[in-house]
Order: structure tokens, then C-alpha cells, then sequence
């Protein structure tokens, strides 16, 4: 016959060793969500000829300058804490122009722009750079006739 | 200015020279004493006279000079071509490049002493006159001025009973007959033998009045007598007769004389060509000193082959040149060159000043100044680096269509260049791609730009990719 007071201090043992268990799991996993929480997370970004309704429209990789203006449209689903991004846009290696955005958390979209001028012609990039200048993706595309 | 021209002159302007006056003064050596060489030595007058008056900014009397100097040469041909012809078929190659003929055959006293004793023995009455140093045309009249060599033939002649002027004196000064027809004043002695007649006291009478010498041929006797001042003398032999013209004439009879004077001639003949054609020469090539700039390129020799020349501050450089004339405008591009030796050049900015020593210049030419006179190269060692491609496109697509998407293959390519050039280089572009050709979607091959030229595809990469690209309806924005 085993003792009632073994029982009880195993019983004990065991609610202690799987509380503890949980206590650790419950750790882990919380420390992931907090990392992920903690990252901007960069969705969506694309040229495009206009926005509409918050959305890109008519992504492309060359624009006519009949267009007279084109869009960097950036999307990220994970917006830490309120930030801000850069828009370097580029012409032949030559840095044009760059345009400074606010993110809000959690989520946020936002855009630049630029108005085409004949001069404009030809290959361009727009680098997306996080708030301590480190690029996150570069967009390349053409301004044609 | 004289130190400077004999610094600078080349042994090619030596030669140039020598060929030259040679030339001419072989040409006054064949030539002289002929038509042509009185002609062209007109021609040459006329030459000089065009290039004065080209100096003096004369230009329609240059240009007219220019038209007559040109046909006055094919004159020469046509009109002188049997005299060229007998001078130049006459003589050997040999004669007309060194030889010298000797004109000289008989002194005037010879030729004097034997026609007056050809004339003697044929009883041909003669007055020859030999001037002394008084002045005789108060003394004599009606003489007709003529100027022929002196010869025997002329001699015979001027003498011959049926000639017009037989009957007066001729007056000889050196090798010439300057008058003939003259005549003389008769003398009004009275102690004269009977047996002297007209031509016995023109004599006289001319003797009596200068210091002349007169010799005549008597054409009743066949003698010759000899007259100066009151002394009246026949001349037994032409031995003695020579020695009358020597001693009281001045007249020299001597070869050795003549030929010095010939020789004498000759040397100074070679000089003044040389003087005229080194006048010329300096005058083309010297005497306008010219300035010009020429811009040359750089040439960059000896260089590390494990760097490469990334750069330089000039490609070429202005160089301000000196000169004769006619030398200036004759140099050739290849003839100037501007050399820069990198052999000792470093990694980085090298600052070369150049000098004389790096810069090659035809002969002749003076070199008056640099500009700029300093040039920076820079060299570099090649790197290999890993670049994003990006289409260069160009053109436009038909209105209602839009280039999605494009995917490279490869995406990314590797180059080889100066490190201070790939440093500064992120994206490397395709050759452009015309838009206008796209209907749909599809696939292309093109080549990558490589720019600047010095750049060059790693291996292990290709210099082309591949581009699959996507073309969609586009959407109103309205």
C-alpha cells in the first residue's frame, strides 16, 4: 500500500513540474510574438500609375511620360510602433529626390510620388530605407516616351 | 636674332641650300652667255618682285606678276627649245652635273693684231681706235654705236670695202667695239710725207687731240702704223704690234689672266646664288616667324598592366609652336606627339608636368609653351564586383496595354574595373529595349551596357540576359 502522504507529495510534484512546464512554454511563446511584434514587416511595395481606394493601381515597370506621374506604393502589415521610411528615388545612379513617410501602427500603407518631366527619361529606382537609412527593397523601373 | 637662327637651323636646311645654289649655279654654268639665261634671268627679277609685292599686300599686281612669270616659263620652252636642246645635247650627263668650258680662246690684242695683218695682207684699208683714258666723243663724229664682241670675222667685216661703215674708224674698248663709222679729226700738219693720206691724218689728228691709241692699215701699202700722241710708227711684225697694244693700250694679252678672271667670275657667280638662294630660304622658311597651337593628344605609355587607367585631367593638351612658316604648315598630326611615361605611377592620383622631354616635335619647329602645362592620371587596381541588373527600356507600348512584371536571368552580374569606378557604380543597365515592338507577353535576349568602356564582364558571367516579361490590359484610373 502506498501511502497516502506519497501520493499527495508526487500529486503536488507533478502540478508543480507542469505548471512550471507551462509557465516556461507560455515564456517561449510569448518571446516570439514579442519579436515579431517588434520587426517592421514590409507587405507590399510597387510602381504603379495611380492609388485608388488605398491600393495600387496599374502596377508597372515602365511609364510613359503621358502619364505625367507615378506612384511608389509601399504596404506594411506590421508597423511596430510609429516610424518612418524613406523613398530615395533614383535616376541613373543619381539620387533625385527623397521623400520622408510616417508609419502608425499596426498596420499602414503610404506612398510617394513624382511628376514626370521629359527630362526624366530613363532607368530609375526608388530604394525603400527604414528610419536608420537600411534599405528594405529596391524597386527598379523605366520612364520611357 | 642671328644666334637663335644659326641654333636652330637643321643640317636638312643646310642641304637644302647647297642642293639648291648647286643647282642654280650649274644651270648659270651651262646657260650663261645664251638667250635663255637673259630670259629667265628677267623672270627671276620679275619673281622677286612678286614676292616683294606680295609682302607689301600688293594683290593684284602679285597675282599679275604670278600669270606672267607663269607664261613667260612656257614661253622659254617653246621659243628656247633648240637652244636648250644644244645646250643640253651637246654635253654629257657628266659635263652638265661638275664640268666647266673654258670660253676663253683669244685675248682682245690677238684678235686685234691678227686681223689688222689679215686685213694688211689683203690691202684693206682699217682705223682702229683704242681708247686710252681721255674721253673722246667730243673728238669723234658720226660713229655709229654698235657694242659687238670683238672677233676677227667682225674685224673683217666692219672693214670689207663694200661695207657702209669701211671707210670710218672703229673704236675698241676691251672686248668690244663699242662704235664704228667714226670719224676722226684730221690733223693739220704739214711736215707729213706725201704718201699719207686721209686715213694717215684722222689718225694723227685724233692722236694729236687724247691719249688714244690708233692703229691702221694702209690700203695703198698694205702697212700698219701704229699713232699716239705725235708719234706716228710703222709696226714691222704682229709681235711688235702686240707689244704697241700692251705697253701703250693697257691691254692684256695674257690667258693666264683671263682664266683667273673667268674663275674669278665663276666664284662669284656661286656666291651671289648662294646668298640669293639662302635669302630665299630664309626668307620661306625663317623670315616669318610664325606661332601657332596645335591640340594633341596624350599618349600614356608604360603602364603597370596590373592597374588601369582609371582617369586623367586632359586628353590633350595645347602646344604653342614656333617656326617658319612654310615648316608650320607643313606639319602632319603624326609628326607631334605628347608622351607621358606611367611606369613610375601609383595606385591613386599621379601629377605629371610635362616638359620638352615628353613632347616630340619635327625639326625646325620650337617648342614656345605648354598649356596646361600639369595633367593628373589617375590609376586604379581592377576589382570584381557584383551588380543588380536593370532594363533600360525605351518607346512607348500601345495605350491600353502595361508592362506588369520582368524577370532577369541572371539578376545580377558580376564586372571587372578600377576599384574607385565600380565603387561609385549600384546598378548595371541593358543596352536599351525598345517597348514599341511588345504586343504580349514573351521573352527577350539582350546585351548588357557596359559603361564606361573600361569595364569589362567577369568571366563566369555573361554580357547578355534574359528578360520574361508580362504585358496586361491596363486599367482606367477613373
Amino acid at each position: 500500500m502506498i501511502p497516502k502522504r506519497i501520493i499527495l507529495i508526487g500529486f503536488i510534484i507533478w502540478v508543480v513540474l507542469h505548471m512550471w512546464q507551462v509557465a516556461i512554454a507560455q515564456e517561449n511563446a510569448s518571446s516570439v510574438v514579442s519579436i515579431n511584434l517588434h520587426t517592421l514587416s514590409l507587405e507590399k511595395a510597387t510602381m504603379c500609375e495611380g492609388i485608388k481606394e488605398y491600393a495600387p493601381v496599374n502596377q508597372s515597370v515602365a511609364f510613359s511620360l503621358d502619364i505625367g506621374k507615378i506612384f511608389c506604393f509601399t504596404s506594411f502589415d506590421i508597423v511596430p510602433s510609429k516610424t518612418m521610411i524613406y523613398h530615395n528615388w533614383y535616376r541613373n545612379d543619381r539620387l533625385v529626390t527623397s521623400k520622408r513617410l510616417t508609419l502608425k501602427m499596426p498596420q499602414w500603407s503610404t506612398f510617394s510620388s513624382i511628376q514626370l518631366r521629359e527630362a526624366d527619361k530613363g532607368p530609375w529606382r526608388v530604394e525603400i530605407r527604414d528610419k536608420n537609412k537600411e534599405t528594405i527593397k529596391t524597386l527598379r523601373f523605366s520612364v520611357t516616351d | 636674332m642671328l644666334a637663335s637662327f644659326f641654333t636652330n637651323i637643321r643640317w636638312q636646311d643646310i642641304l637644302d641650300i647647297l642642293v639648291v645654289s648647286y643647282f642654280l649655279f650649274r644651270f648659270y654654268v651651262l646657260f650663261r652667255g645664251t638667250n635663255v639665261f637673259r630670259v629667265i634671268v628677267g623672270i627671276g627679277f620679275l619673281w622677286i618682285f612678286q614676292r616683294i609685292a606680295g609682302y607689301m599686300g600688293l594683290i593684284v599686281t602679285s597675282w599679275a606678276m604670278q600669270g606672267i612669270i607663269a607664261f613667260a616659263a612656257i614661253i622659254i620652252i617653246i621659243v628656247f627649245r633648240n637652244e636648250i636642246r644644244n645646250v643640253l645635247q651637246a654635253k654629257n650627263i657628266g659635263a652638265i652635273l661638275w664640268g666647266f668650258s673654258h670660253k676663253v680662246a683669244e685675248t682682245p690684242v690677238q684678235i686685234i693684231t691678227s686681223s689688222v695683218y689679215e686685213l694688211a695682207q689683203r690691202r684693206i684699208g682699217a682705223l682702229l681706235v683704242i681708247p686710252g683714258k681721255d674721253d673722246l666723243e667730243e673728238l669723234i663724229q658720226s660713229g655709229i654705236p654698235w657694242r659687238g664682241v670683238l672677233t676677227k670675222e667682225m674685224i673683217l667685216s666692219i672693214f670689207w670695202p663694200d661695207n657702209p661703215v669701211h671707210d670710218g674708224a672703229a673704236i675698241v674698248q676691251g672686248d668690244r667695239v663699242t662704235e664704228v663709222g667714226a670719224i676722226l679729226p684730221l690733223s693739220r700738219r704739214s711736215d707729213l710725207p706725201s704718201a699719207y693720206g686721209t686715213r694717215h691724218r684722222a689718225a694723227l689728228g685724233l692722236a694729236e687731240k687724247s691719249d688714244a691709241l690708233i692703229v691702221l692699215v694702209s690700203e695703198e701699202t698694205g702697212h700698219v702704223v701704229g699713232v699716239k700722241g705725235d708719234h706716228i710708227k710703222e709696226i714691222e711684225n704682229n709681235l711688235a704690234l702686240e707689244e704697241l697694244l700692251r705697253t701703250d693700250s693697257g691691254m692684256s694679252s695674257d690667258y693666264k689672266g683671263l682664266r683667273e678672271k673667268e674663275k674669278l667670275s665663276l666664284a662669284l657667280a656661286a656666291m651671289a646664288i648662294f646668298l640669293f638662294v639662302a635669302g630665299t630660304w630664309f626668307s620661306f622658311s625663317r623670315g616669318q616667324e610664325t606661332l601657332t597651337t596645335m591640340e594633341v593628344p596624350i599618349e600614356y605609355m608604360n603602364r603597370d598592366p596590373n592597374m588601369e587607367l582609371i582617369g586623367s585631367s586632359l586628353n590633350s593638351i595645347n602646344l604653342d609652336l614656333s617656326g617658319g612658316g612654310t615648316l608650320i604648315k607643313s606639319i602632319r598630326p603624326e609628326q607631334v606627339k605628347v608622351r607621358l611615361d606611367l611606369s613610375k605611377a601609383v595606385v591613386g592620383l599621379n601629377e605629371y608636368t610635362l616638359t620638352s622631354e615628353n613632347i616630340s616635335l619635327p625639326p625646325g619647329i620650337i617648342l614656345r609653351g605648354v598649356d596646361p602645362s600639369v595633367v593628373d592620371v589617375t590609376l586604379d587596381v581592377p576589382i570584381i564586383k557584383e551588380l543588380p541588373l536593370q532594363v533600360d527600356w525605351t518607346g512607348k507600348l500601345p495605350p491600353d496595354l502595361i508592362l506588369a512584371n520582368v524577370i532577369l536571368s541572371p539578376e545580377r552580374i558580376k564586372v571587372m574595373g578600377g576599384r574607385k569606378i565600380l565603387e561609385k557604380l549600384s546598378t548595371m543597365y541593358t543596352e536599351k529595349v525598345a517597348l514599341d515592338t511588345l504586343k504580349a507577353s514573351g521573352s527577350i535576349t539582350v546585351k548588357i551596357a557596359l559603361t564606361p568602356a573600361s569595364l569589362r564582364v567577369a568571366e563566369n558571367s555573361k554580357d547578355r540576359l534574359t528578360i520574361d516579361y508580362t504585358i496586361r490590359p491596363k486599367l482606367a484610373l477613373q
